[in-house]
């Protein structure tokens, strides 16, 4: 039972922080949990002695899902920025 | 299509599903048991075919036109994202602002660009020896030269980054990809066979193919999300809709 | 499961876990910071748990994260900054996270360092220890930027990061 617990540890983190990602709305909010999931995920790949997976979880989901989330973001924003200025006029 | 028999239709599949899955579950070794038929076999081929990463193997060797596959679905995706992205005959472009940045940060950026950029190479040319490979080291390679936009300005990151030859690049790396597979033809095996003297065990130049369809994943994948990260940037920073005036950047 | 795999499975659950916590709620001031110690334990504990299954190889996936985690960060600095001038953190609880950063990277890697002897493992330790502490310094170092500019820009915070 002991060898598993590191494990366990690690799907509850995956389930914990999936689940978060699903509930929260906003999506600047929702880039922290993303990038979150994947560093649980990361952590249970190794724990499950899978470091390729591991690694390439890391290497997408700790800046390049972020980034994409945040520019889609700002991309909104600014057009509905100028939507609104185009309505007052 | 009625509601009602949507979810008809829906029912049906979540039960077939659902039997299947259980039924599959049924007959799976327990976890973490010594019995590996796959993992026995796949370990005996990657060591007689002189690869000390056993993942590698498999994905560049045993099973490498699995790999061209999702390969393929990478550079389609980023082509469809490509043309979603693209400047529009009613948008325009905006020469981007240059950003105050802290000294500190980037003096941090010059000094990480560099050693990203180099531990991203090292995971891709180690790929058949340690865990990593071309889509690892790819995308760390990609993540380094963004360092530029995210510690310092977009106009620094244009500088380096001429996105007509990554596209040919990305190209190049999945048509690489495809040579390499279609070289094993001329030597009359099969699409694919790693068709290459296997080398030392244990060092750099072993395992065949492998290390040269990794490196061929590392360009592609690196030069994908270049390009990929270049529209996205594109359309956050420099791309406006005609409609919208200058007034929207002071 | 030795001792270096317990370690990192506490790591894991006392420092990571407390960690992503504060990364996952309340203002971005609190969760840029957090997110830095978080992938800062993190590479810890997978530095902890190469050592406990006895895979060096396992080690480049805290290398990996030392330079990525620090990149993701700065990340949020750059893309967030209008919301971090809005409302900065306290320079208190910032310097704090920062402390904890560094008192965790020696705290780990020179045992592992000990355990591991001489030899080319112990550069590739020395340098992901080296680049975990520098990396969070930057991340310190920006944010701190990030609010002074914004404070300098009074007004105008909503324009300013789109360069």
């Amino acid at each position: 039972m002991a060898e598993n617990v590191p494990v366990l540890i690690g799907l509850v983190l995956v389930a914990v922080a999936g689940t978060g990602a699903v509930l929260v709305r906003d999506p600047v909010r929702q880039s922290f949990v993303l990038s979150l999931l994947g560093l649980a995920l990361a952590a249970l790949f190794l724990l499950l002695q899978a470091p390729d997976v591991a690694l390439s979880q890391l290497a997408v989901g700790s800046a390049l899902t972020p980034l994409m989330v945040l520019l889609s973001v700002r991309k909104v924003r600014r057009k509905a920025r100028s939507e609104r200025r185009e309505e007052h006029e | 299509m009625s509601m009602r028999l949507r979810l008809w239709v829906l029912a049906a599949g979540v039960l077939g599903t659902a039997t299947l899955f259980v039924l599959a579950c049924a007959e799976l070794p327990g976890f973490g048991g010594t019995w590996h038929p796959y993992g026995d076999r796949a370990v005996h081929a990657a060591l007689a075919r002189h690869t000390a990463n056993t993942i590698a193997s498999v994905n560049f060797d045993q099973r490498a036109l699995d790999t061209l596959g999702e390969e393929s679905i990478l550079f389609g995706s980023v082509l469809g994202t490509l043309v979603l992205l693209r400047q529009t005959r009613d948008e325009r472009r905006l020469p981007p602002e240059p950003a105050r940045v802290a000294p500190p940060v980037r003096r941090y950026a010059l000094i990480a660009l560099p050693v990203t950029l180099l531990i991203g190479l090292y995971v891709v040319a180690h790929g058949q020896l340690s865990p990593g490979g071309g889509f690892q080291g790819g995308v760390v390679v990609a993540t380094s030269l963004h360092l530029l936009y995210i510690a310092i300005d977009y106009r620094a990151l244009e500088r380096i980054r001429p996105v007509g030859l990554y596209e040919v690049a990305d190209a190049a790396g999945e048509a690489g990809y495809l040579l390499i597979g279609a070289a094993a033809l001329l030597t009359g095996a099969a699409f694919l066979t790693n068709f290459l003297p296997y080398g030392t065990f244990n060092t750099l130049s072993s395992g065949g193919t492998v290390p040269l369809l990794n490196a061929a994943i590392g360009v592609e994948v690196a030069a994908g999300i270049v390009v990929l990260l270049a529209r996205f940037l594109d359309q956050a920073v420099e791309i406006v809709s005609g409609r919208d005036e200058a007034e929207d950047e002071t | 499961m030795n001792g270096w795999t317990a370690a990192g499975t506490a790591l894991l659950l006392c420092g990571v876990a407390p960690a992503a916590c504060a990364t996952a709620t309340g203002p971005v001031s609190r969760r840029v910071p957090a997110q830095n110690l978080t992938t800062t334990l993190l590479s810890l504990v997978f530095l902890l748990l190469a050592q406990g299954f006895g895979r060096t190889a396992y080690v480049d996936t805290a290398l990996v994260l030392s330079v990525l985690g620090p990149a993701g960060t700065l990340l949020y600095v750059r893309l967030l900054a209008d919301r971090l001038a809005a409302r900065p953190p306290r320079p208190r609880s910032l310097l704090a996270t920062t402390a904890l950063n560094y008192v965790a990277v020696p705290a780990v890697v020179v045992p592992l360092c000990f355990a591991t002897g001489p030899g080319r493992a112990l550069v590739k330790l020395l340098v992901i220890g080296g680049l975990l502490v520098l990396g969070s310094r930057t991340a310190s170092r920006a944010v701190t930027a990030a609010v002074t500019a914004g404070h300098g820009l009074a007004g105008s915070a909503e324009g300013m990061s789109d360069g």
